[in-house]
């Protein structure tokens, strides 16, 4: 994959940064793997319920980030589960402090009663209209990251989410890809519908996908380089940080959330921001920025620097801050060009290979 | 957890099945590996796998040498080789193992090059496991052999010195408290085989805490008599390769009978568990790999043909030798003689 570099642009009005994210395998730990763990889930108490390592941080530190530039910041959470576990998710969200603008469930019981078996896990057409929807509503100069993970459809719905709002995908596309998926008429209906009074906009800027299963990253190049596969949310973070949407404190605290709640070592996570670079995704610049940011400050194993190279980066290092918040606050990140997705192959693929 | 380097771009099928067991292995244990060699090539066949990047990193190494190649002339000619860079970052301490299935030649020269030798060791010993019966139910179904190559012909002192580190080898990666250490010669007198082997012999039989059984016979290697079996390299070289050459000559001569008349094929299905056992018993990739012993760094050499699996076995081969102490056993050992 090639790198999926942002130019950036100079300051205009910044309008709300909207963070959506998916909810089980994405912000929290859910085990459904079994039927046994699927049965369980409904009786979990909110202190029972593990956020995945790293999620609150990162939520956290895109908030702080924001607000210091002057920018309002909304989240949103998407669930594929019922309601009757949201009273249990909500305190789970309170007891990690965080704020939250809206959270969706889906209603199963509705389709059970109409006889739709088939909506029960179909989840392209109900995420797709939620989205939709949701940025009905919103500014047409918001800004939105878009966090998911790799167990069904998010890299799909969160792709043609993003090309349909940007008027990449019109009309006629959009009824021929949902039905090829299968989604219920009614919904392609509603999507339709909500297409038509959406304001265009290419203001989704990155959509992030939580590899839980470990799917291979080339599974993901089809989607361009808007779709970032990460195996941790360090390199999420990282990723962040290389757009403005960060800061290094606000990595730091994602990676030591990693260290104190996920088990994992400094030699870990620097292996970690070394996939990520060299899967393109970062910048060598970008990277060695957070790398010395976070072995000064024990967060990285200390590497055995030469003196010309400790030297170099001792000169560098208080331009390359000053750089960065200069960058911060006077401009703002493009997205990545977006690359034409032809989605009737992509469907054809992507379901073929799950 | 101790991590291992492993020349990336070593052996037959390298890089990419080297890479595919690498990113196999980091999803089944904590072990850290460190692959060495070039960097694009190896994340290009990462993508491809399910793989947990926290578990795998990378140096990058410009060259690489051939399995054909001249080791002598490809180590000095190829400063950035692969291998060289792993022994490299083993030597200085970034690694605790070296692991590859590339040429063994220019293996032993890039150890001998950055590797320390324990003090007291003549020469280092390329030793390999072979199956073999087994006489009780809890004995090892590997024996091992040593030495296999890195030496041609050796002396009494080097033969003792074998002795003592299959023996270490065996305690700690086999868990046998005393093996039973034998050397291969051509009669199971004491005096037979020259005048190097007799005098091997007399001083074997007076190391403390050596439990040596004798000479023993090639016929005996399959057999379960020895635990480990001391020869010099050119010995070894020659009756592990046809071992290994017998293995495969059973399995085609099976197969090839069961494709002329039925009356064979009917009992080739009959047997084929047995047969499938029997290649099961002679797949290296099952055992991983075999250890160069005599350096106070560890190096792993699997086969040239290694497939994922086989350097999967090899790495954890590695890792379990540095867990459990394989040199400053050995270190212990010869310092005691």
């Amino acid at each position: 994959m090639g790198p999926r570099r942002a130019t950036r642009a100079p300051a205009r009005e910044p309008g709300p940064l909207i963070l959506r994210w998916d909810l089980d395998k994405t912000y929290l730990k859910t085990e459904f793997d079994s039927v046994r763990k699927l049965v369980r889930i409904p009786f979990e108490k909110p202190q029972d319920k593990v956020a995945v390592p790293g999620a609150v941080p990162l939520i956290r530190g895109l908030r702080d980030t924001a607000a210091h530039a002057g920018r309002t910041v909304q989240v949103y959470f998407i669930s594929a589960s019922p309601p009757q576990i949201a009273k249990a998710v909500k305190e789970k969200l309170a007891l990690d402090g965080i704020e939250y603008d809206g959270i969706v469930f889906k209603n199963q019981w509705q389709h059970i009663v109409r006889g739709r078996f088939r909506n029960l896990r179909e989840q392209v057409g109900y995420k797709l209209t939620e989205l939709l929807a949701s940025r009905r509503d919103t500014p047409v100069t918001a800004d939105e990251i878009l966090f998911g993970d790799d167990w069904e459809s998010d890299p799909l719905i969160y792709s043609l989410y993003a090309d349909v709002v940007a008027g990449r995908v019109d009309r006629d596309q959009l009824i021929d890809v949902l039905t090829v998926i299968g989604v219920d008429t009614r919904l392609i209906e509603r999507a339709v519908e909500l297409t038509g009074s959406v304001p265009r906009s290419d203001g989704i800027r990155r959509i992030y996908i939580n590899l839980e299963r470990r799917t291979p990253p080339t599974n993901f190049h089809a989607f361009g380089p808007r779709l970032v596969p990460t195996f941790n949310y360090l390199q999420a973070a990282a990723c962040l940080f290389e757009d403005g949407y960060l800061t290094l404190p606000a990595v730091a605290a994602v990676a030591e959330h990693l260290i104190s709640a996920g088990g994992s070592t400094p030699e870990r996570l620097a292996n970690a921001l070394a996939d990520v670079r060299r899967r393109g995704h970062l910048a060598r610049t970008s990277a060695i920025a957070v790398r010395e940011y976070l072995h000064a400050r024990g967060l990285l194993p200390r590497r055995r620097h030469t003196a010309v190279q400790r030297s170099w980066w001792e000169r560098l290092w208080p331009w390359e801050q000053l750089r960065q918040w200069v960058r911060l606050l006077t401009e703002q990140p493009e997205p990545a060009a977006p690359t034409a997705i032809d989605y009737r192959a992509l469907v054809t693929d992507w379901r073929a290979g799950r | 957890m101790p991590t291992i380097a492993i020349d990336a771009m070593g052996g037959d099928f390298a890089p990419d099945e080297v890479v595919k067991g690498i990113a196999q292995l980091s999803l089944e244990t904590d072990i850290q590996c460190l692959l060495v060699g070039d960097e694009s090539h190896i994340q290009r066949i990462l993508n491809d796998c399910t793989y947990d990047p926290e578990r795998i990193s990378i140096h990058h190494a410009r060259d690489a040498i051939g399995m054909g190649e001249d080791p002598k002339a490809a180590v000095r000619a190829k400063r950035d080789a692969s291998i060289l860079v792993a022994a490299h970052r083993v030597a200085t301490g970034d690694a605790d193992a070296l692991v590859t299935a590339g040429n063994t030649g220019a293996a032993m020269l890039a150890c001998a090059q950055h590797f320390t030798v324990i003090p007291g060791v003549r020469t280092a010993a390329l030793a390999s496991v072979y199956p073999r019966q087994t006489e009780y139910p809890e004995q090892d179904g590997l024996a091992l052999l040593l030495d296999v190559g890195a030496t041609v012909h050796c002396d009494a002192t080097e033969l003792v010195q074998f002795a003592l580190m299959g023996n270490a080898y065996a305690r700690r990666i086999s868990k046998i408290s005393s093996p039973r250490v034998a050397l291969l010669n051509m009669g199971s007198e004491p005096t037979t085989g020259g005048e190097v082997l007799a005098h091997a012999y007399r001083r074997l039989r007076t190391v403390p805490g050596l439990n040596f059984i004798g000479n023993i016979e090639g016929n005996d290697l399959a057999k379960g008599k020895a635990d480990v079996i001391i020869c010099e390299g050119l010995l070894g070289h020659v009756a592990l390769k046809m071992l290994e050459g017998l293995a495969e000559l059973v399995v085609d001569l099976a197969g090839t009978a069961a494709r002329e008349h039925w009356r064979w094929k009917l009992g080739f299905m009959m047997l084929a568990t047995s047969v499938g056992r029997l290649r099961d018993l002679t797949d290296y990739a099952a055992y991983g790999g075999a250890p160069v012993l005599g350096f106070e760094q560890l190096l792993i050499t699997a086969h040239g043909r290694s497939s994922a699996r086989a350097i999967k076995n090899a790495v954890k081969v590695a890792a379990k030798a540095v867990r459990d102490g394989v040199t400053g056993e050995i270190a212990a050992a010869i310092g005691q003689l």
